[in-house]
């Protein structure tokens, strides 16, 4: 230690020829940057295994994942619009089975939109049965304006123009897909401050049995 | 969760399942459980779009719920089954090695959907084998049956946890998610169905409309108004039986090369024996006789008993301990130490990865610390014969690669180095989990090199595809051989040789994943065969 200190070199507090310098010996530089990407290696790698398995598990796996690809549990990202529409996009289009997941395994909160968007661009069907449900809304509505004005509760009013937007929003959505990402975030803001009334009327009006009622039956009809 | 095994999550999600999936999929990796509205409010991803992504995970048992006091659903991840997925080539390779093509088809159908019922696997599977096969030839319901039930039998295939049926009744308020239930006594029972009327129906079906796609339309039809026998009851490969199927295969196949063919027939066929009894995480087999393996040894083997006795006191004597003797009764009792087998196997991959990547005279040394335990430098330097100076650097390289540790155990209170020693261990727990962390990033960097490759060369891909494509539907159409070899030559030589090339790199990429993935297994089995150990 002293010895290391008297012949001026920076001072260590081990021998440094037990790390295998001999005395005297200059000490490599200080590395100031990370190791390269690619480093040179002295070994080579060994090569690969090869026979009629690996063969057959190569050919399985590029299989798996062109199949993949194909299945209906490959969501794929909506395409930007091109300036050019290329005829050979056509030829290349997968079509896929439609895949209905079995909802009694899943969450209740799963289900609802997810068939309604399934259902959505087919044809005929949402607009029916959006209809109906409008309909249903507005007599809903009706009847829930009734009853309040019977109780005559000042401040149940907000809600329920806000339900009421809700509901619109509702039937609009079947129509106009395209739109949905709009409306998405409009919908997500409604159903959570739905949410919150619902923690609330729970919370001032315990035994109230009707707003209860009539939010479920809300729900329902959007199903 | 590391960094690199994310990284390969994310990969391997976005291969299968799409960008969106892969979105939803890493973010739940990441943060753990949760609710629905989180999720689609922290990804910025559409409502619609997350329910989607769940769905589909959840289907791939992926992704579980779980039930929150407030009635909140929350999500997680199960980031060790999304990294299975490397394995389903060889799951499938596996099952048809022991079932053939038809086992084949219905472990692949599984996996490619995560669950299903059994009849769907059956009707697909036949389907599919009839399509390959000759025409007027078809696959027998029955007999895909058949294999389904040989695979239930041997543990292969399980059923998922039930939704129980109770819940209909109550008409109260309905939980926000089903709880499912796992009936430990029907795991493997399959249930009864009279597949083989609807298989004959469904031939004679097939043979009157031959791929009409009129014809297919109608079929559907048909089949959906068909009442499910086995509604609600899925099945899904159970992937632990198989990695205790090539734990198996692995330990028969060191017993083989390291004594011989008889031994790992004697090894294969305790195992074997044990298969079902003992669960697949046990440290050891059952004990079992040499009288009982004896009776259980292959037909066609002819080895006396004496000579079994032999080969059994050869292995329990081996200083690998794969084989150990637990009694003296019945002839000898024998049991299979798994837990020592798998560590001997991780250990001999830890000194062949230092061989291969720092040259045999560092694999010297790392063995001799392994087998010393502890070791001083100067130690290391005269045990291993080699100059001092050359060991100093090896012995600092691998020290600095993680492969061996260094203790300090000072003196005095102060940990003063003169007055300090310093030891050089091998651990091979942590040596085999940096490696494992290797594995994972060597695996994602050779998925992103592919997917490189692929992308720099789509256009040419995509025009080589639509070549084809033409040639295919000129040649059913009956073209002559000169408008084949004129549109062939739409590819230039050139292209095709650059073709080539792409194709072999790819093949190779693809071929390393597979054998990394050997290496995983491995090393993922002795690590949790060493964490459950008491």
């Amino acid at each position: 230690m002293a010895g290391n200190k008297g012949r001026g070199r920076a001072a260590y507090t081990f021998n440094i020829e037990a790390v295998g310098f001999t005395r005297g010996e200059k000490l490599p530089d200080v590395v100031l940057k990370p190791p390269p990407v690619f480093p040179d290696t002295d070994y080579k790698p060994v090569p690969l295994k090869t026979g009629e398995g690996e063969d057959y598990m190569l050919a399985l796996k590029q299989e798996l994942r062109e199949t993949m690809k194909r299945m209906p549990y490959y969501i794929e990202t909506p395409e930007e619009k091109q300036d050019i529409e290329r005829y050979s996009k056509n030829y290349m289009k997968i079509y896929k089975e439609e895949w209905v997941p079995d909802w009694r395994r899943l969450p209740r909160e799963m289900m609802p939109r997810t068939k309604c968007r399934k259902a959505g661009p087919k044809s005929k069907k949402p607009t029916d049965a959006t209809k109906v449900a409008s309909l249903v809304n507005s007599a809903d509505v009706l009847k829930k304006i009734e009853e309040l004005e019977k109780k005559g509760d000042g401040e149940k009013s907000d809600e329920e123009t806000e339900e009421k937007e809700g509901s619109k929003e509702k039937s609009k959505e079947g129509d106009e897909e395209e739109e949905d990402d709009a409306a998405e975030q409009e919908e997500y803001d409604e159903e959570e401050q739905e949410e919150e009334n619902d923690y609330i009327n729970s919370y001032f009006e315990d035994g109230d049995d009707f707003v209860a009622d009539s939010d479920d039956n809300m729900d329902e009809a959007t199903y | 969760m590391t960094q690199a095994e994310i990284k390969l999550c994310s990969l391997l999600l976005q291969e299968h399942f799409g960008e969106i999936v892969e979105k939803i999929g890493v973010h739940l990796i990441r943060t753990g459980s949760q609710p629905l509205r989180v999720i689609a409010h922290d990804t910025g991803t559409s409502l619609d779009q997350v329910k989607k992504s769940l769905c589909v995970l959840i289907q791939h048992n992926l992704v579980t719920y779980q039930v929150h006091k407030r009635g909140m659903v929350e999500y997680e991840a199960q980031c060790s089954q999304v990294l299975r997925m490397l394995r389903y080539p060889r799951y499938i390779y596996t099952s048809k090695t022991l079932y053939n093509d038809t086992g084949e088809l219905i472990v692949e159908e599984l996996l490619l959907n995560g669950k299903m019922t059994m009849s769907a696997v059956v009707k697909k599977v036949a389907d599919r084998l009839t399509e390959t096969m000759e025409d007027g030839k078809t696959m027998d319901y029955a007999e895909v049956a058949n294999t389904f039930v040989r695979l239930a039998d041997t543990h292969f295939v399980q059923r998922c946890p039930l939704v129980p049926a109770t819940e209909k009744s109550d008409t109260g308020s309905p939980p926000p998610a089903p709880i499912l239930v796992i009936n430990e006594k029907d795991m493997y029972l399959v249930p009864t169905l009279n597949l083989i009327g609807k298989g004959k129906r469904r031939r004679s079906f097939e043979e009157e409309a031959a791929g009409e796609p009129k014809a297919k339309r109608l079929k559907h039809t048909t089949d959906n108004k068909e009442p499910i026998p086995d509604d609600g009851i899925y099945w899904q490969a159970n992937l632990d039986r198989f990695h205790q199927h090539f734990r198996d295969q692995t330990i028969v196949s060191a017993v083989a090369n390291r004594m011989d063919q008889t031994s790992s027939e004697i090894v294969r066929t305790m195992l074997r024996m044990s298969e079902i009894t003992t669960p697949s995480s046990a440290p050891f087999t059952q004990p079992l006789s040499s009288n009982e393996i004896f009776r259980s040894l292959p037909v066609g083997y002819n080895i006396s008993k004496q000579v079994l006795d032999q080969y059994l006191t050869l292995l329990a004597d081996d200083p690998l301990e794969f084989v150990g003797k637990s009694g003296d009764s019945g002839g000898g009792m024998y049991v299979i130490n798994l837990h020592k087998a798998l560590a001997s196997l991780a250990t001999a991959t830890l000194e062949s990865v230092v061989q291969e990547r720092f040259g045999s005279r560092c694999a010297r040394i790392f063995r001799l610390v392994l087998q010393k335990k502890h070791l001083e430098q100067k130690q290391v330097e005269d045990f291993a014969m080699i100059p001092a100076k050359e060991a100093k650097d090896m012995l600092y390289k691998m020290l600095s690669e993680n492969f061996i540790l260094l203790q300090e155990i000072p003196k005095t209170p102060d940990h003063a180095p003169s007055r300090t020693f310093y030891l050089y261990t091998v651990n091979i727990l942590s040596a085999a989990r940096m490696l494992l962390h290797r594995c994972y990033k060597s695996i994602a960097n050779l998925i992103e090199r592919r997917q490189f490759e692929t992308k720099e060369n789509k256009r040419l891909l995509e025009k080589s595809q639509r070549v084809e494509a033409i040639i295919a539907s000129m040649q059913a159409t009956g073209a002559e051989e000169e408008q084949l070899q004129e549109i062939e030559e739409m590819i230039t030589a050139p292209e095709r040789q650059q073709l080539e090339t792409l194709k072999r790199n790819v093949n190779k990429l693809d071929a390393s994943e597979i054998q990394v993935d050997e290496t995983i297994f491995l090393l993922e089995s002795y690590i949790e065969s060493t964490m459950k150990r008491p």
